[in-house]
């Protein structure tokens, strides 16, 4: 069973290999055409996100976080669903943990993470609740949910009611009161960011692969996913299944945002454009959709944002991940791009076996 | 009313351009990275020829440029053809801000670039365009044969293959149409009303445009209303944001949300019968190949 974003690609592995290959290489020739040292860059890139623990933790907790936005992506791929809005569930998820943080008591950390994820839940429940009622398709209704989101929390929440600032106009960047330390993600290793997120995220991508791929329900989803009328007709409730489904993959971006305040702000700040909801889709898409496919993707392109911070030593901006990360997804898209490269590759696997026989019969 | 006819025209522009290729049967979510393009190409044009016609120009170029991916990667090797918008959407935001950078020096903000020509009411060029091509637009596409080739590859392709209508070769002219059209609104905010590009652009108003297309029911003039009615909202908030500022409510994001939650009713409670052209989204495979 497998969805129609992914029935274009023959091998999603190696098409996903192939396009985050080909992603690399044109960045590495825009570098060199925009007069700078490519290598450098790269060497840049690599230590800043592998080199000791500092950037090593850099990579673990922007990877806990892509990993958490591509699986909610990745669970409404599996109902055939797809969640544009994962941003706006972080964004919900972020303030529910900003809220129930600033509550001091031996329970913070997993109030705070419990808040976001209803919070996010619910508001991934609403596309799917619409889709179902409504036949409102998903992909609209997540955009405006997105921009619903952004504008409440951001322009009149975390500006007026929840704002640490009290009277002058121009504190609306405050942000929201600072958490209780109870509520924080625990750091793992002295001299590196590193926190408690980062396995979770691990144990949580462990826990969504079994669900899928282990339990009835699982199975459920991905046969609603693979034709819901089908489904229906074989006494699966698949208006509900799409429910459920679509509220896991807003829980999920919820804890994402939660892992942004819980471990690194610290309070829910007055700016917070993080797009991680959006990469979301970028990591799910490369990783094919699948549990482990998404963990490991999540690792790498978090590797590449760790990375790009090092690369303004190079005078390039970090935004460069993204443009990594967008021509990945281009090519990942389109995987009968690749399919002469994948023709000529399996022709030449095939012509020594085909070839070797007729060489004998030759001679004379 | 001046504010509306200043910010409506890359609402206006972007939403038509939505409407174009949506009515041609493909989807696109990548309205915001065309924008981002067009307002890119746009300032750096205009400070490098000194001319902001000639930016407007290269705006449209770039927002085809960009729509020439979207086509390609949707039609000719079918990808799905939300995630090819995205992806144009995710490429757009890191590609223009490398771009800002390595042409600028600062991923900020451009220098300033010569602005258009102001009449004496005060109105560029383009507020006019965003009055007059709603109109021609849906002339075009009701009235001319072409037009409705256009609507039939969009309701039923299959249909207007058996007549004769090559439908990927027409889908692919929409799509760059509506790069142009989306290029142009992008080109608007740089060099009609900021003067220079700034790297937050265009902010979400691609997204709003499409918003603008749904709540216009996929029609020229029912979206360009949308576009207009969204950018009035807008200056409604401003002028509001003052007074409601003094009181410290700080209701500005619940104004901003609200063309979101309104066009998010109109198609939960079907009000008035919205629905997307019948082959929206839907991937054409030729016959005999």
């Amino acid at each position: 069973m497998r969805n129609r974003l992914f029935t274009a690609a023959r091998d999603p592995l190696w098409s996903a290999v192939a396009a985050v290959l080909a992603a690399l290489l044109v960045s590495f020739v825009a570098i060199a055409l925009s007069g700078r040292d490519p290598l450098a860059g790269f060497g840049n890139l690599a230590s800043g996100a592998l080199a000791g623990p500092g950037p090593l933790g850099e990579t673990a907790i922007k990877s806990a976080v892509l990993i958490l936005t591509g699986l909610s992506v990745a669970v409404a791929f599996t109902v055939g669903l797809f969640n544009i809005g994962a941003e706006g569930q972080l964004i919900w998820g972020g303030l529910a943990a900003a809220v129930v943080g600033r509550f001091d008591n031996p329970l913070a950390l997993p109030l705070s993470l419990a808040a976001a994820a209803i919070a996010g839940g619910a508001w991934g429940f609403i596309p799917g609740a619409l889709k179902v009622r409504r036949g409102v398709h998903e992909v609209i209704s997540t955009i405006l949910l997105n921009w619903v989101a952004i504008h409440l929390v951001h322009g009149w929440l975390v500006a007026g009611p929840l704002s640490a600032a009290t009277g002058s106009a121009s504190i609306s960047v405050a942000g929201t009161e600072p958490i209780a330390h109870a509520a924080w993600l625990p750091r793992l290793i002295p001299g590196s960011r590193l926190d408690l997120g980062f396995p979770l995220a691990l144990a949580i991508a462990a826990a969504v692969w079994f669900l899928l791929t282990r339990t009835r329900r699982g199975f459920e989803w991905r046969a609603v996913g693979a034709g819901a009328e089908a489904a229906h007709a074989s006494g699966i409730p698949s208006g509900r299944r799409v429910c459920e489904a679509m509220a896991l993959s807003g829980a999920l971006a919820g804890l994402a945002g939660a892992f942004l305040i819980l471990g690194t702000e610290h309070k829910y700040p007055g700016v917070f454009r993080t797009g991680y909801g959006f990469d979301g889709i970028a990591v799910a898409l490369v990783g094919g959709g699948t549990a482990a496919g998404t963990a490991i993707a999540g690792l790498f392109f978090g590797a590449v944002r760790a990375g790009a911070t090092r690369l303004q030593l190079s005078g390039i901006h970090p935004s460069f991940a993204e443009l990594i990360q967008g021509i990945a997804v281009l090519l990942v898209a389109a995987p009968r791009i690749f399919l002469p490269l994948w023709k000529r590759l399996r022709r030449s696997a095939a012509e020594p076996a085909a070839a070797a026989p007729p060489i004998p019969t030759v001679q004379p | 009313m001046n504010e509306i006819l200043d910010f409506a025209p890359p609402l206006v522009l972007a939403a038509l351009g939505g409407v174009l290729s949506e009515r041609a049967g493909v989807v696109n979510i990548g309205l915001e990275g065309m924008m981002r393009f067009g307002a890119f190409a746009a300032a750096a044009g205009a400070i490098y020829s000194g001319s902001a016609w000639f930016g407007l120009l290269c705006g449209a170029l770039a927002g085809a440029a960009s729509a020439a991916v979207h086509a390609l990667l949707s039609l000719r090797f079918r990808a799905d053809q939300v995630v090819s918008g995205v992806a144009l959407n995710l490429v757009a935001l890191g590609l223009v801000t490398y771009l800002l950078q390595s042409v600028f020096g600062s991923a900020g903000v451009s220098p300033p670039s010569p602005s258009l020509p102001r009449d004496r009411f005060g109105h560029t060029a383009m507020a006019y365009a965003a009055l007059i091509v709603p109109l021609i637009f849906y002339f075009w596409l009701s009235r001319t044969a072409a037009g409705l080739r256009v609507r039939a590859v969009g309701e039923h392709p299959r249909a207007a293959a058996t007549l004769g209508v090559r439908v990927l070769p027409l889908r692919a002219w929409c799509v760059l149409g509506s790069g142009v059209l989306a290029g142009l609104g992008g080109a608007t905010l740089s060099v009609g009303i900021l003067g220079q590009f700034d790297s937050r652009m265009p902010a979400g108003q691609g997204f709003m445009a499409l918003a603008a297309v749904v709540f216009g029911k996929w029609t020229p003039l029912g979206a360009a209303g949308a576009a207009f009615f969204f950018a009035a909202a807008d200056a409604l908030q401003r002028q509001l944001s003052f007074s409601l500022h003094a009181a410290d409510l700080r209701l500005e994001g619940v104004f901003l949300a609200l063309p979101y939650v309104l066009t998010l009713l109109v198609l939960a409670l079907g009000i008035g019968r919205t629905r997307a052209p019948a082959a929206d989204g839907v991937p054409y495979e030729p016959e005999g190949r």
